[in-house]
C-alpha cells in the first residue's frame, strides 16, 4: 500500500521550480478565497482542476473523493441554515443562503484539491529546498518536511493497530458517536506510542548521518529557475490580482445577503 | 592503534535502575570483523550507541569510564562530530530511511559534511554500485523490499565514507534472501576496502567469518575470541541464550573433542569416526510420529478455493490458492517478503475478503459474514506485540477480548487466570505491561488472544525479535496450546523453528503455493526450497546428505547405530 502522496511523473507541473509551486499554491489559495459567488468558485475549482490535470495528479483526488463529497454536502448545508439572505425559499432557507452554501461547500475542496495537487508533485526535499531559497532557516524548513514525512507512518501504524484491534473483536464501525469515541482509545495509546518509538529511532539515524555536524552544509538537489516557471508563477498571480480587483468591486459576491 | 578504545565503561540508563553495561573494555583495531552476540537485555544495542556517542550524548544516563575514537572522548562531543569515522545502521529500517528517493538518502549524509554536490554525486553512484542498487535512483525507499531497504540503508551511510560501520541486528525483520544479501554485501565490503565492521547478529551460521565474536551477558563482555574458539563452546553459548550450531551441538554430545562448525566438517568428522545411521529406526521414528499426529487431526476448519487477492492499487498479491487445513494441524507458511504470506492468513479471520474464490472457515464463508464472528474462532496475534497492547495492567489487557464480547465478568476473571498460566505469566497480572520484556510482552499478546478461546491460532512471526532461550520458551508455549487442540498457523522466517515445531510447511512464493506437506517431506527437498530463497537448518542439510531428513539434533541422536568403541 503507498501512503505517500507524491507522485512520481514527469510533467510540466513536476518539473516547476518548488520556489514557483509554493508561491503558486499561494495563490490558489487565495483565489478560491476571493470569490463568494458559486459560479465565480465554481470558475476558480475549474481553474485548479486544468492545474491538476497537467499535473496528472487528478487520481490522488480520485483516492479522496469520499471525504471531499461529505465535506461539500455539510458545509452547504450548515450554510443553507445558518447564513441569511433575502429571497426566502422555505423554512430558515433563503436563495442567497444556498448560492454562499454551494460556494463556501466548493470554497474548502478547492482549497484541499490545490494542497494535494502541490503534495503529489513537489518531493519533499524540494519543499525543504524552496522553503530555505524563499529564505525560511534550514531547521524550520527541515521539521516542516519532516513533519510531512511522518503523516504517511502514522497512517500506516494506524492501519496495523486497527486490524490487531479489530482481530480482537473490537467493531469500530458501530455504535453511537460517544460509543464510537470510547472505541478509539485502545487504537490511540499503541499508535502514539510506537509513533515516539519511531521518532526516536528518527533522531538516532539523523544524528549518526552527521545531521547538524556544521552550521553550512551543501544541497544536492540544484534549484533552476527557468523561464516557464516565471511564466507560470506570472499568469496566477495575474489572476489572483484580477480577482482581487473584482472583488473589491464587488463582482464576485452574492447579492441579497445579509452579513 | 585502535580506532575505538573502551575503558572501563558504565551506563545505566535515565530512570534506570540496572546499569545497561557495566566493567567493558574493548579495542577495536583497523580492518576488524567483529560479530557481537548475547541474550535480549545483554546491552549489545547500547553498547552499540556508545560507539559513535549516542550514548551518553543524545540518550542521557550515567555514564562512567571513556569511550575514544581515534582518541577524542565521546562524552560532551556532539555525536555528528563522529559520523565520518563511525556510522550506525539499525534493524529497523523502516524509521532510519526518511528521503522520498533512494538517490537523495544516500545525498543526506555528505550534504551534512559540506561535500560540494559533484562529488556527492560520485559517492552515491559509488554508494549504490557496492550495495547492487544501481538503476534505482529515483524509486522511492517505501515501495523497496526489505532487503532493499536494508542494503539502502547500508548505502546511506557508505556515502560519508567511514572508517568503522557498525549494524545492530541488521537482518532480524529480514527474510532469509535479504538476510543473504546483507551479509554478502558485508564481506564484500571488507574484502574491497578493508572496512572495520561490527555487527549484532543473532544467528550463529553467520558469525562464522567473523575474525572476533564477543559475547555479552547482563551487561558485560563474558567472553572474545575467533568464531572456532567461542562456537565451540555450546554451554557458554546457551548460557548467554545464543543458539548452538548444529554441528557443535551433535558432535559435542557425542563426546568429539575437535567440533565441527559448518555441515561439510561435519560430514568429514563423521565419517573419519565411523559413525552410521540407522535407516530402520528412522523409518520406524517418522512412521510412528505421523501416525500420532494424523490421529489427533479432525475435520477441516479453513478451507480455501481458487483465492485470490489484489489490492486497491490493482497489485495481486494471491494468484489463485487451494488449501485446507484441519483442525489441530499445526502449519508454518513460510516464503520471502512480498510473497502474499501475510495477506494468505490475514484471510483466515475476515480481515480481508477475497476478490476472487472463497474461504471458508469453521462453515461461515468469510465474504458473508462480519469480522468479529471470526474473532471467537480465529485468534490473530500480530507481530509486533505493540500494535496492540494499549492497558494499564496486564490482566486489563488480556481480558479486553472476552468483554468485548460479552463474556460475564465471573468466567472472565477464570479465562484470564487461565490464559495467564498457559503463557506462564501467572502472578503478573497487576503489572504494567510496558515494563515488560519483548519476550513477556509477546506472551501478553499471546494471552489476550487466548482468552478469547479461539479454535484457530494464527501467528506472525512470533519469534522475530527474541533472543534464543525467549523463542524456545515461545514456541514451547505453541506446542502446549496445540496439544491441547489448537489450531497452529504460523508465518515465519525462522527455519530452525518451522523444522523443530511445525507438523506442516505450506510455501508460498510470488502469490501461489509452490510446497504443501509434512516438514518432513518438504525440508528434504533442498532445491526447490532453494528456488524459493529458503535453507533448511544445519542439522536438516546435514542428515539430508546422510539420506534422511532429521528435524532436529535429537532426532540425529535417537537413529545413530549405537557404536561400541564410543568417542574417538
Amino acid at each position: 500500500m503507498n501512503l505517500y502522496l507524491y507522485l512520481d511523473k514527469d510533467t510540466i507541473v513536476h518539473r516547476l521550480d518548488p520556489r514557483a509551486k509554493i508561491l503558486i499554491l499561494i495563490c490558489t489559495f487565495a483565489i478560491p478565497l476571493l470569490n463568494d459567488h458559486p459560479l465565480w468558485v465554481a470558475g476558480a475549482t475549474l481553474l485548479i482542476l486544468i492545474y491538476g490535470m497537467l499535473a496528472r495528479s487528478l487520481g490522488n483526488i480520485a483516492r479522496i473523493k469520499t471525504i471531499l463529497v461529505l465535506i461539500f454536502i455539510f458545509s452547504s448545508l450548515m450554510w443553507f441554515v445558518f447564513a441569511k439572505g433575502t429571497t426566502p425559499l422555505f423554512w430558515r432557507v433563503t436563495r442567497e443562503s444556498v448560492m454562499y452554501g454551494l460556494a463556501t461547500g466548493l470554497k474548502i475542496d478547492a482549497m484541499i484539491i490545490a494542497g494535494l495537487i502541490f503534495l503529489s508533485t513537489t518531493k519533499n526535499e524540494e519543499i525543504t529546498q524552496g522553503l530555505i531559497k524563499l529564505g525560511l532557516p534550514f531547521a524550520v524548513a527541515f521539521v516542516f518536511s519532516t513533519a510531512l514525512r511522518l503523516v504517511p507512518t502514522f497512517v500506516g501504524a494506524g492501519a496495523t493497530v486497527s486490524q490487531a484491534m479489530r482481530s480482537r473483536g473490537l467493531d469500530i464501525d458501530s455504535g453511537s458517536f460517544l460509543e464510537r469515541i470510547k472505541k478509539y482509545v485502545p487504537l490511540l495509546v499503541p499508535i502514539f506510542l510506537s509513533s515516539i518509538r519511531n521518532t526516536d529511532s528518527l533522531a538516532m539515524a539523523l544524528e549518526s548521518k552527521g545531521f547538524g555536524n556544521s552550521p553550512r552544509r551543501t544541497f544536492y538537489l540544484q534549484l533552476k529557475w527557468q523561464p516557464f516557471d516565471t511564466l507560470f508563477l506570472v499568469f496566477f498571480v495575474v489572476l489572483t490580482i484580477l480577482n482581487a480587483w473584482a472583488k473589491i468591486n464587488g463582482f464576485t459576491s452574492i447579492s441579497g445577503l445579509i452579513k | 592503534m585502535s580506532l575505538i578504545e573502551i575503558r572501563n565503561l558504565e551506563f545505566t540508563y535515565k530512570g534506570g535502575t540496572q546499569p545497561a553495561l557495566k566493567g567493558i573494555d574493548l579495542d577495536i583495531n583497523p580492518g576488524e570483523f567483529i560479530v557481537i552476540m548475547g541474550h535480549s537485555g545483554a546491552g549489545k544495542s547500547t553498547l552499540c550507541l556508545t560507539l559513535n556517542g549516542l550514548v551518553p550524548n543524545l540518550k542521557k544516563g550515567a555514564f562512567k569510564g571513556e569511550v575514544k575514537i581515534k582518541g577524542t572522548p565521546t562524552a560532551g562531543h556532539k555525536v555528528s562530530h563522529f559520523a565520518r569515522t563511525v556510522v550506525l545502521v539499525f534493524q529497523d529500517f523502516e524509521t532510519q530511511l526518511f528521503s522520498t528517493s533512494v538517490e537523495l538518502e544516500v545525498a543526506f549524509g555528505p550534504e551534512n559534511f559540506n561535500v560540494p554536490p559533484e562529488e556527492i554525486k560520485e559517492r552515491v553512484r559509488e554508494a549504490l554500485q557496492k550495495v547492487r542498487l544501481t538503476g534505482f535512483e529515483n524509486r522511492q525507499p517505501a515501495n523497496l523490499s526489505g532487503g532493499q531497504k536494508q542494503r539502502l540503508a547500508i548505502a546511506s551511510v557508505l556515502s560519508i565514507q567511514p572508517e568503522i560501520i557498525c549494524m545492530d541486528e541488521p537482518t532480524t525483520d529480514l527474510d532469509p534472501v535479504g538476510k543473504y544479501e546483507v551479509f554478502s554485501i558485508a564481506s564484500a565490503l571488507r574484502q574491497e576496502k578493508r572496512m572495520t565492521m561490527i555487527i549484532v547478529e543473532h544467528e550463529v551460521e553467520e558469525a562464522l567469518e567473523a575474525d572476533r565474536i564477543i559475547l555479552m551477558k547482563e551487561g558485560t563482555i563474558l567472553a572474545q575470541g575467533t568464531p572456532r574458539e567461542i562456537l565451540s563452546q555450546s554451554d557458554l553459548l546457551a548460557n548467554c541464550a545464543v543458539k548452538p550450531l548444529d554441528m557443535a551441538e551433535l558432535f559435542g554430545r557425542l563426546g568429539f573433542k575437535e567440533l565441527p562448525l559448518t555441515v561439510e566438517e561435519g560430514l568429514e568428522a563423521w565419517r573419519r569416526a565411523g559413525l552410521t545411521f540407522n535407516q530402520e529406526r528412522y523409518r520406524s521414528m517418522v512412521a510412528a510420529q505421523q501416525s500420532a499426529r494424523e490421529g489427533k487431526y479432525g475435520q477441516p476448519i479453513i478451507e480455501v478455493k481458487g483465492l485470490r487477492h489484489s489490492y486497491e492499487n490493482n497489485f495481486e498479491a494471491l494468484k489463485g490458492i487451494d488449501l485446507t487445513i484441519r483442525e489441530g494441524e499445526f502449519v508454518a507458511i513460510l516464503g520471502q517478503n512480498g510473497s502474499g504470506k501475510t495477506t494468505l492468513v490475514k484471510h483466515f479471520n475476515g480481515l480481508l475478503r477475497p476478490t476472487a474464490g472463497e474461504v471458508v472457515v469453521a462453515g461461515m464463508d468469510t465474504r458473508a459474514e462480519s469480522i468479529d464472528k471470526f474473532g471467537r474462532v480465529v485468534g490473530y496475534v500480530f507481530q509486533n506485540p505493540d500494535h496492540q497492547i494499549f492497558a494499564g495492567t496486564v490482566k486489563e489487557e488480556v481480558a479486553y477480548g472476552p468483554k468485548l464480547y460479552g463474556v460475564p465478568p465471573a468466567e472472565i476473571e477464570e479465562r484470564v487466570r487461565d490464559a495467564l498460566q498457559a503463557v506462564e505469566l501467572a502472578g503478573l497480572e497487576e503489572e504494567d505491561p510496558f515494563s515488560l520484556t519483548k519476550g513477556q510482552r509477546q506472551r501478553v499478546a499471546v494471552a489476550s488472544i487466548l482468552a478469547a478461546k479461539p479454535r484457530v491460532i494464527i501467528l506472525d512471526e512470533p519469534t522475530t525479535g527474541l533472543d534464543y532461550k525467549e523463542q524456545r520458551g515461545m514456541m514451547e508455549l505453541v506446542r502446549r496450546l496445540n496439544d491441547m487442540g489448537h489450531t497452529i498457523i504460523m508465518v515465519t522466517h525462522s527455519m530452525w523453528v518451522t523444522a523443530e515445531y511445525a507438523h506442516r510447511v505450506v510455501v508460498v512464493k510470488d502469490g501461489r503455493v509452490v510446497m504443501d506437506g509434512p516438514t518432513r517431506e518438504v525440508f528434504a527437498r533442498e532445491d526447490e526450497l532453494e528456488a524459493a530463497f529458503l535453507k533448511p537448518p544445519q542439522i536438516v542439510r546435514f542428515s539430508n546428505r546422510l539420506g534422511a531428513t532429521c528435524l532436529s539434533v535429537e532426532e540425529v541422536m535417537a537413529c545413530l547405530e549405537s557404536r561400541e568403541g564410543g568417542a574417538e
